[in-house]
């Protein structure tokens, strides 16, 4: 940990720099469930055609996280400026949340992580791909709104430009895969008129390298836009601690930490989700598999090169979905779809639940003993998961098993279940209906895929 | 509501540069795999035996050139996610893509 700049003087420092040591260990956490969660966005398609084997395929996904997340030099301090209002346009925290040596702004950053790595690790135990960074804003909203009430909260922006949570996270997020679908079935189905007839010597070499292509450009893409997250969000905690103050600059060491976890994450592979992104969907095949990630790729690179970014998650299954609404007599498993999009829409309000109970915890508890607690919650829940994932394995061998064969996956009810009731209670949440259709869905879903999959 | 109006402006030139790079690069792909194909000529089988297809060099030629265009559309997509990482961005102010400091 960095060394504090001039003496400090108060008994709080060392409780500040302990729960700053928890903040910084969660964010990487987060980091790491960022990779393995994506992992399925860029390879999927390429793991379930065959193109590449799965080993080699998450090997070459996290080399290109690890170079992308290296490759954004560009500061990304103000990544929460876009759904909550707890630093300055300069990327400053807000003065009124340093007292305490910062305590209040760090509790809130350390609730907000948990709520989005427990989402994260409950999507991938049902095998389901939600976005990452929703997740992220979703927890951050969710302890904001506990810490700082509604007003805390960037609902809509300025007016200026698309901004806010209405802005940034849900018109995207009902829009990129509308668009990726579209741009994935109109290449789909170009591909398959040009390519009939075609002897398979030739387009099999073909498609699986145009595959491998398009896949590694939304690998490196994705390195570069989500590890800048956890860093701007590290180096938030560090200057709202004082042990950072330069507000132009990320330190070194963030940085390598950042892009080692993102890279070990996507290594590890989420093989349950890329399971349904390559298998549960859609049946793939090579042509299609190069139609969807090569819309993907051209839809993430134009969004963000024109401002209006949209979650690689969402805009990799719509252009899957696309892909085989493109092929003619292929058929998309629209089941599966619903769970996928019945995930999206609790996602928000799900991490922001969870992250607004951690912080009402950690903030009953007080001090570093309410960190300490929220951090063993953390702890537990992920534990937990995982220990259940043991029981219904998806890995490298058995990721491309058929769809129909007996679900490798935990049932979706149970886990899904859980932060979807207590989000029913929020009656005032707009999101509260949705949430109730989720999980009636996720309950229903098991036989209805069964019954997709014939 | 201004965010609606932002949100489908950008999504409508979202969704046209994605058929054009993401829909048009893949489909002159498939051609340029079509001309490969082509150029070498099909083999055909009938009664009499094998009897190898002629070959049609242009076709070839014509199947490189459009892995090339392909290929300065995958560079073009390098170049932007090296360029936004270094605090640049791409300007087709002059109809090419030039770098320029964001």
């Amino acid at each position: 940990m960095a060394v504090r700049p001039g003496t400090v003087h108060d008994h709080r420092v060392t409780e500040t720099s302990v729960i700053l040591a928890l903040v910084v260990v969660t964010a990487l956490a987060f980091d790491f469930t960022n990779g393995f969660h994506d992992t399925a966005n860029a390879m999927a398609t390429s793991i379930a055609t065959k193109a590449l084997r799965p080993r080699t395929a998450v090997a070459l996904s996290g080399v290109l996280n690890l170079i992308g997340a290296f490759l954004s030099v560009e500061v990304a301090l103000t990544v929460t400026n876009a759904v909550v209002r707890i630093q300055d346009k300069t990327g400053a925290p807000k003065a009124e949340l340093l007292a305490h040596g910062g305590s209040g702004l760090l509790l809130i950053i350390l609730a907000g992580l948990v709520g989005g790595i427990v989402w994260n690790l409950l999507t991938w135990l049902v095998g389901l791909p939600s976005s990452s960074s929703h997740a992220l804003f979703g927890g951050l909203i969710g302890a904001t709104v506990a810490g700082l009430g509604w007003a805390g909260v960037n609902w809509n922006g300025d007016g200026s430009k698309l901004d806010g949570v209405v802005g940034k996270v849900l018109l995207p997020a009902v829009l990129s895969p509308v668009i990726a679908a579209l741009v994935a079935a109109a290449g789909t189905w170009l591909i398959f008129k040009a390519t009939n007839g075609i002897a398979a010597r030739f387009t099999e070499r073909g498609f699986k390298w145009g595959q491998i292509g398009s896949a590694s450009l939304v690998s490196l893409a994705h390195g570069t836009n989500d590890a800048q997250k956890t860093m701007g969000v590290i180096t938030l905690a560090l200057i709202a601690s004082g042990d950072w103050s330069d507000t132009g600059n990320i330190p070194l060491w963030v940085k390598v930490a950042c892009a080692v976890a993102i890279a070990l994450g996507t290594y590890l592979g989420g093989w349950r989700i890329i399971r349904t992104l390559g298998k549960g969907l859609t049946d793939i095949n090579p042509p299609q598999g190069t139609a969807a990630q090569s819309g993907a790729a051209a839809v993430i690179l134009a969004s963000s090169q024109l401002g209006f970014a949209l979650s690689t998650t969402h805009v990799a299954t719509g252009s899957v979905l696309g892909s085989g609404l493109g092929r003619p007599g292929a058929g998309v498993r629209w089941a599966v779809a619903g769970r996928m999009v019945a995930a999206w829409l609790i996602t928000l309000p799900a991490a922001g639940l969870i992250g607004a109970a951690m912080w009402w915890t950690g903030h009953l508890i007080g001090g570093l003993g309410g960190a300490v607690v929220v951090f063993l919650l953390l702890v537990a829940a992920s534990g937990g998961m995982w220990w259940r994932s043991r029981s219904h394995r998806v890995d490298a061998s058995n990721v491309n098993d058929d769809w129909s064969s007996p679900a490798p996956t935990a049932s979706p009810s149970e886990p899904l279940a859980a932060p979807a009731a207590p989000s029913a209670l929020v009656a005032a949440s707009p999101a509260a209906a949705s949430a109730g259709v989720a999980s009636s869905l996720a309950a229903s879903s098991d036989p209805a895929r069964v019954a997709a999959a014939n | 509501m201004h965010n609606l109006g932002f949100a489908l402006d950008g999504a409508w030139r979202v969704l046209l540069a994605g058929l054009i790079l993401g829909a048009g690069l893949p489909a002159l792909f498939a051609l340029g795999i079509r001309s490969l194909a082509w150029g070498a000529g099909e083999a055909s089988v009938d009664a009499s035996g094998v009897t190898p297809g002629t070959r049609r060099p242009w076709a070839t030629a014509l199947g490189y050139l459009l892995f090339a265009i392909v290929v300065g559309g995958v560079l073009l997509g390098l170049t932007f996610i090296v360029a936004t990482g270094f605090g640049n961005k791409l300007s087709f102010e002059h109809v090419y893509p030039t770098i320029v400091p964001k």
